[in-house]
């Protein structure tokens, strides 16, 4: 049969060096070409960075419930202060929470450890089309850590001015005490992270659309793929805008520019030298850039839970040509709805009717997957593993994230709730409720093909439980809390007398909070002890029929015993006529081969 | 133990819209919900926030109960029917596609009004004070006698605003330093304040009192401290309340023993 | 076929992850007075004499979260005990901790400007120790009095980072002035101990006399009485006429200005702009540029005796000389903050730190501001001419289209 391409040529460096397996312990481990390396080398780093930046979110919660108390463990740094954290830190610990949650966690996880992992794996191709600029976009990670980590311990603290790092009090240095080496490394650190995405997303594209299996059409590929390739579209076009944005910004505050700065600024009793620019300028750059980058945060985690709810319920995916065209509907409908993030901000108000129509028109490609999902589940046949949970929990939470971001879209209920913790709920819903829910469901769904083994499934509903109480009784009452007017970053809200009453609840929250981090240990247990001790997994545990559960577990170099043809499409099961409730992707046209096949 | 943990897993799911209504639906009672509005278009955004709640909640509780009924269902433990082995529905999608969409549109120019209103509809007036933010206070300047602003008897004073009842009031807002945002929870106002713009903000208080302003846009390390408070009251009490406070603006000597005066404050 | 594994990696997270958990475990001491270790360097006390004075302090005064006050204070320590300690976490609206909730991030807790905010501001935040105060209704080398810190609370200081409390309860502000002047007190208690150290006799064998005579009728009984005196010495301003003629005291304040006897413009710029001069200091940070001139004098001259043919006794002091400067420099390094000049006010601005009511301005020009160079006109300058300065410095903002200053912020250039 004829190929669509040929791996053999692209790959004939890979080829050659399958010869010699004397490889050295560096190439091999550390600084390796191989994707699924690669992915796992993302995954712990981003797992790592996934502790720290929670803890940075217990210490925020803890100033937010009892402000001004003696801090645990950070109240040995405030000890003059008898343990009472400074009002500034309070701006450090948030600005780098989130910091660290968007780029060195969420992002990164999804693209940097699934995308890198599963794209070959799932299409078929024995590993990406440039290794070793797959190896690049890992390693540029590495000063980003760096950077963001040692921006702690710098003169002036980490970064303070939230992740947003809106001007004058960013570029200003007199603004605020992060604003000084703390803000240049967060620069400095945010760059390598850009370059690490483009990198990998200029490698995804190319592997989606040049290395496909023979007989992998565009639809016949599973949706995480699918989400994984728009998603590299949308990094390769918006993130140029955030690099040059954190350019000009650097040059701001290093070599006297005055992008945006406007004239005269006097801050903290220092005045510019330069001016004439908008700070305003910097919001529309930024935003440009980060509104895709919430739909680079939340695409490849639908994609992931398409795939593990169709094998859970051992049904086709429902609607799987309107679920491509949402995901693409998303990401086109993504680079027009910035300005939602500035309609107080100053700019020209009619811009506001302008963008809430925009962002009103986004949510229905959401909502399209949200009842395809429901079709999904509707009339299957569901098999509640861990994996499913998360999956479910992500469709349920998902919901509730997306509905809360109509009242943000109109624009005169956002005069009210801007910038208190309904915006916080929000987010917090789509992307910890939602993403984050998806990456375990994807972890404890792939882990047997990364490690051989499979997560102890009874620890896995123990923390799958906990950590969705955990999660709801956290996020679930800031919806409450914005509609109060309850406002963001403030180190001592009960500073006004109407928040007052409001301490009680934010105390429960932190305990919740509190609680949903230490359930983590739970899952840290078993993702470590599994590994090694955990029961052997064959190639498809799950009876699932996408191409990556063709290959051993885990897969070794060129991922496939043979190459694999692609017959049918993704999510056939329970097809009638066929003994075997599933049929894989490889599986040949016809029913009764197929059914031989199934008996080997 | 697996026919059981399926029913209790669906259960898990039914949780969350009955904990999530009922939330929304006590918080009210122990006062955790939108604070008095005492502003004349501030009627018109909080039944949008409730238009848009009755909405979002009818589609919640739709979507989540449907889940919780698909998983109850359609259990495999307990539901030995094989799956149904269906791509989708060509006319469920152009329905379920259509009906959102008109929906959020309709939702979307519904709202065109308020907005202009509270935005771009600015009263032909010149401004009733100045408001300056700054790392961490709000600096008022009120144009005084002569009506305008910028000339040697303006009034000055730090985070305490008042505000005639009943009558248009124009602010020109502007910030010092960073950005501030210039919120005022009872009246439903909300303006970030930039350096180097002069926004204008207007808003009509319908009841006299006392409420806040908070800053709610981070601009530093003072961010919570950006307190001030706006007080409403009648024409009448405001124009008092002006002249004193440009008397002891003008003052030329001391006051007669302060310090007994402010312990009769308490 | 190889089978490719993160097991290596994943045992080394394992590890890091388990360890990083022990981390931090253990209560926080609880919240201390910082010794002035500026002045006990500058006394070269040895250790037992800081600790000496440390232990006094604490049976005069009490510790950040137990005040103790002595009846010759005159403080109420009632209002002192709603001020200090931690600020309780468990109910809201709390009312104790206030100090700590409000001022200690910037001030110190010690009311010694080393709060972990201050070194960031600009200006620095009042350091009370010296229990010098600039903007207040006295003469200029006496105490504010209690009304005059309620309003500076009040007002904040505009131009500073020093916020208006206006809107706390009055019961709240009067409990926080309470714990300044007892800040303000202890510091100066403090010092006046570590001065005492020089005027011993030998007998005394480097310990100060541990007596209520010694230490409440000779040391702090004479820092009371001058705060108790404050309302006294408040400055008496005779009314401005009600029937002046503002243009022409505008004109004649303008020619003051610009004149011998007041010369303002040396200082304040032929502008008003504060371009006059640019390299004074107010005391606070004059008193470290001092120190560090002896410093560097001192290491200088250490640097080129040579010890060869030195006795024991003279090497002996001499090392000792280098160590005292040595530890002179890490001192100011940890426990100061560094020196910044002062700027004279920039009087376009429109913004007047201590009050922009003529009454204010007036005492400013009259008693100058302690503290900081501005000299007192009293004496030289009769009443009425004040007044016609003070009109002029009003009409500052003003002179160019009526337009205040700081909406034109190119003619204001970067002086505040």
């Amino acid at each position: 049969m004829s190929t669509v391409t040929s791996p053999s040529t692209v790959h004939h460096e890979h080829a050659a060096a399958h010869a010699p397996h004397q490889a050295s312990f560096l190439s091999t481990y550390v600084f390796s070409k191989d994707h699924k390396v690669i992915g796992l080398q993302f995954l712990f780093s981003t797992l790592v960075w996934f502790l720290i930046g929670g803890l940075l979110a217990l210490a925020v919660r803890w100033q937010v419930a009892w402000p001004w108390s003696d801090v645990p463990v950070l109240g040995k740094l405030f000890a003059q202060e008898g343990g009472q954290m400074a009002p500034e830190f309070y701006t450090m610990l948030f600005t780098m929470h989130a910091t660290v949650m968007i780029f060195l966690v969420i992002i990164p996880i999804l693209a940097g450890a699934f995308g890198n992992f599963l794209i070959p794996l799932m299409i078929g191709a024995d590993d990406m089309a440039f290794p070793t600029l797959n190896m690049l976009s890992y390693w540029f990670m590495w000063p980003a850590f760096i950077a963001f980590g040692a921006s702690f311990f710098v003169e002036g603290g980490a970064a303070s001015s939230g992740w947003t790092s809106y001007p004058t009090l960013s570029t200003n240095i007199a603004s605020s005490p992060g604003s000084g080496w703390g803000q240049t490394l967060w620069l400095l650190g945010l760059t390598m992270v850009g370059v690490s995405s483009m990198l990998g997303s200029v490698n995804y594209m190319t592997t989606i659309i040049l290395m496909r299996a023979p007989g992998m059409t565009m639809f016949r590929l599973p949706m995480t793929i699918w989400a994984m390739f728009i998603t590299a579209i949308l990094q390769a076009f918006a993130l140029p805008v955030l690099t040059a944005a954190g350019f000009m910004q650097l040059a701001d505050r290093t070599l006297g520019t005055g992008f945006f700065s406007p004239e005269g600024n006097i801050v903290n009793n220092w005045m510019q030298s330069t001016g004439g620019g908008q700070p305003l300028l910097w919001q529309h750059l930024f935003w440009f850039y980060s509104h895709p980058a919430v739909y680079i945060m939340i695409l490849p985690a639908m994609g992931m839970v398409s795939d593990i709810l169709t094998t859970f319920a051992r049904k086709p995916l429902f609607g799987y040509r309107p679920m491509v065209y949402s995901v693409a509907g998303i990401a086109g409908l993504g680079f027009i709805v910035w300005g939602h993030h500035m309609f107080m901000s100053g700019m020209n108000p009619a811009l506001g009717v302008t963008f809430m129509v925009s962002t009103m028109m986004i949510a229905l490609p959401s909502a399209v997957k949200t009842f395809n999902w429901l079709g999904t589940v509707w009339g299957g046949r569901i098999q509640f593993t861990t994996a499913m949970l998360f999956a479910l929990s992500f469709v349920s939470m998902f919901i509730i994230g997306g509905l809360s971001g109509i009242f943000m879209a109109a624009t005169p209920v956002d005069i009210f709730i801007h910038d208190t913790y309904f915006i916080v709920a929000h987010f917090h819903y789509v992307l910890f409720a939602g993403t984050a829910m998806g990456v375990w469901a994807g972890i404890y769904y792939w882990f047997p093909k990364m490690f051989g083994r499979t997560m102890n499934e009874f620890w896995g509903k123990v923390h799958f439980f906990l950590t969705f109480l955990f999660m709801n009784g956290t996020f679930f009452t800031m919806h409450i809390l914005g509609a109060v007017g309850f406002p963001r970053r403030l180190a001592d809200a009960y500073h006004y007398e109407t928040f007052h009453h409001l301490q009680p609840l934010n105390a429960f929250m932190t305990w919740c909070a509190i609680g949903m981090v230490a359930s983590q240990a739970i899952f840290a247990v078993n993702f470590f002890w599994s590994m090694f001790f955990g029961p052997i997994a064959g190639r498809n545990p799950w009876n699932a029929n996408t191409l990556e559960w063709t290959a051993p577990s885990p897969p070794g170099h060129g991922n496939f015993d043979f190459q694999p043809v692609v017959h049918r499409g993704p999510y056939e099961y329970s097809v009638p006529g066929v003994e075997k409730d599933h049929l894989m992707q490889t599986d040949p046209p016809n029913a009764a081969a197929a059914a031989l096949a199934a008996a080997h | 133990m697996s026919r059981l943990s399926g029913i209790l897993w669906s259960l898990l799911f039914l949780a969350v819209p009955v904990l999530g209504v009922a939330t929304f639906a006590v918080a009210p009672a122990y006062d955790i919900w939108l604070p008095k509005d005492v502003s004349e278009h501030g009627k018109a955004i909080d039944g949008l926030f409730y238009f848009i709640l009755a909405l979002t909640g009818v589609v919640f509780i739709a979507t989540e109960v449907l889940l919780f009924w698909f998983l109850w269902k359609y259990d495999a433990a307990r539901n030995k029917n094989a799956a149904t082995y269906i791509h989708g529905s060509h006319t469920l999608e152009v329905v379920w596609t259509i009906i959102p969409a008109a929906t959020l549109l309709f939702l979307a120019i519904y709202q065109m009004n308020t907005w202009a209103d509270v935005k771009m509809r600015r009263p032909a007036m010149s401004p009733s004070v100045e408001v300056v933010g700054r790392q961490f206070e709000w600096r008022l300047r009120y144009p005084g006698r002569d009506g305008t602003l910028g000339t040697a008897d303006d009034l000055f004073l730090v985070n305490d605003l008042h505000v005639p009842a009943d009558e248009d009031f124009l602010v020109q807002l502007k910030s010092m330093d960073v950005l501030h945002s210039f919120f005022l929870p009872n009246l439903r106002i909300k303006q970030d304040a930039v350096p180097g713009m002069k926004i204008p903000v207007w808003f009509k208080a319908t009841e006299t009192g006392q409420f806040d302003i908070v800053c709610a846009e981070l601009c530093g390390w003072g961010h919570y401290k950006m307190k001030g408070r706006v007080t409403v009251e009648s024409r009448a009490d405001f124009d008092r309340w002006l002249e004193s406070q440009y008397a002891k603006q003008e003052a030329t000597q001391p006051e007669p023993d302060p310090s007994t005066a402010v312990a009769r404050a308490e | 076929m190889k089978t490719i594994t993160q097991r290596p990696f994943a045992g080394l997270f394992a590890v890091t992850f388990g360890l990083a958990s022990l981390v931090g475990c253990g209560k926080t001491p609880p919240a201390y007075f910082r010794p002035n270790m500026v002045e006990a360097t500058k006394q070269r006390l040895s250790a037992e004499q800081e600790k000496q004075v440390s232990t006094i302090l604490l049976a005069m005064f009490g510790t950040p979260d137990e005040p103790v006050c002595l009846p010759e204070t005159g403080l109420d320590e009632a209002k002192l005990r709603l001020a200090a300690g931690p600020v309780r976490s468990d109910v809201v609206g709390r009312k104790n901790g206030l100090y700590r909730e409000h001022c200690a991030h910037c001030h110190g807790i010690t009311g010694d400007a080393l709060g972990p905010t201050a070194a960031f501001l600009n200006p620095y935040p009042r350091d009370y120790r010296p229990g010098v105060f600039k903007f207040k209704s006295t003469e200029r080398a006496d105490k504010p009095t209690h009304a005059d810190l309620v309003k500076l609370l009040h007002n904040g200081v505009p131009g500073t980072s020093m916020p208006s409390f206006a809107l706390l309860p009055a019961a709240q502000v009067e409990a926080l002035v309470e714990y300044v002047k007892y800040l303000s007190m202890r510091g100066e208690t403090e010092l006046a101990l570590m001065r005492a150290y020089f005027e011993l006799d030998d007998d005394a064998q480097g310990k100060l006399p541990e007596s209520r005579e010694f230490l409440v009728d000779e040391t702090l009984t004479p820092i009371a009485e001058k705060w108790k005196a404050a309302a006294d010495a408040r400055i008496q301003v005779p009314p401005m006429p009600a029937d002046i003629d503002l243009v022409a005291s505008i004109a004649k304040g303008k020619e003051l200005f610009y004149g011998d006897k007041a010369n303002c413009v040396k200082c304040h710029g032929v502008t008003g702009l504060g371009d006059g001069q640019a390299n004074d200091y107010d005391d606070w940070n004059k008193a470290i540029v001092e120190i560090g001139k002896e410093l560097a004098s001192g290491s200088a001259k250490a640097r080129e005796t040579s010890t060869a043919g030195m006795s024991p006794e003279e090497l002996a002091e001499h090392r000792a000389q280098l160590a005292w400067l040595e530890k002179f420099g890490k001192v100011l390094d940890g426990d100061a903050l560094h020196p910044r000049t002062i700027p004279p006010r920039n009087l376009r601005m429109g913004v007047y730190r201590g009050g922009r009511r003529p009454l204010d301005l007036y005492y400013r020009i009259h008693a100058g501001i302690n503290g900081a160079p501005m000299p007192a006109a009293k004496g030289t300058i009769p009443p009425e001419d004040i007044w016609h300065i003070v009109n002029y410095v009003r009409s500052l903002p003003y002179e160019f289209d009526g337009e205040l200053g700081a909406d034109r912020p190119m003619l204001v250039r970067d002086r505040f």
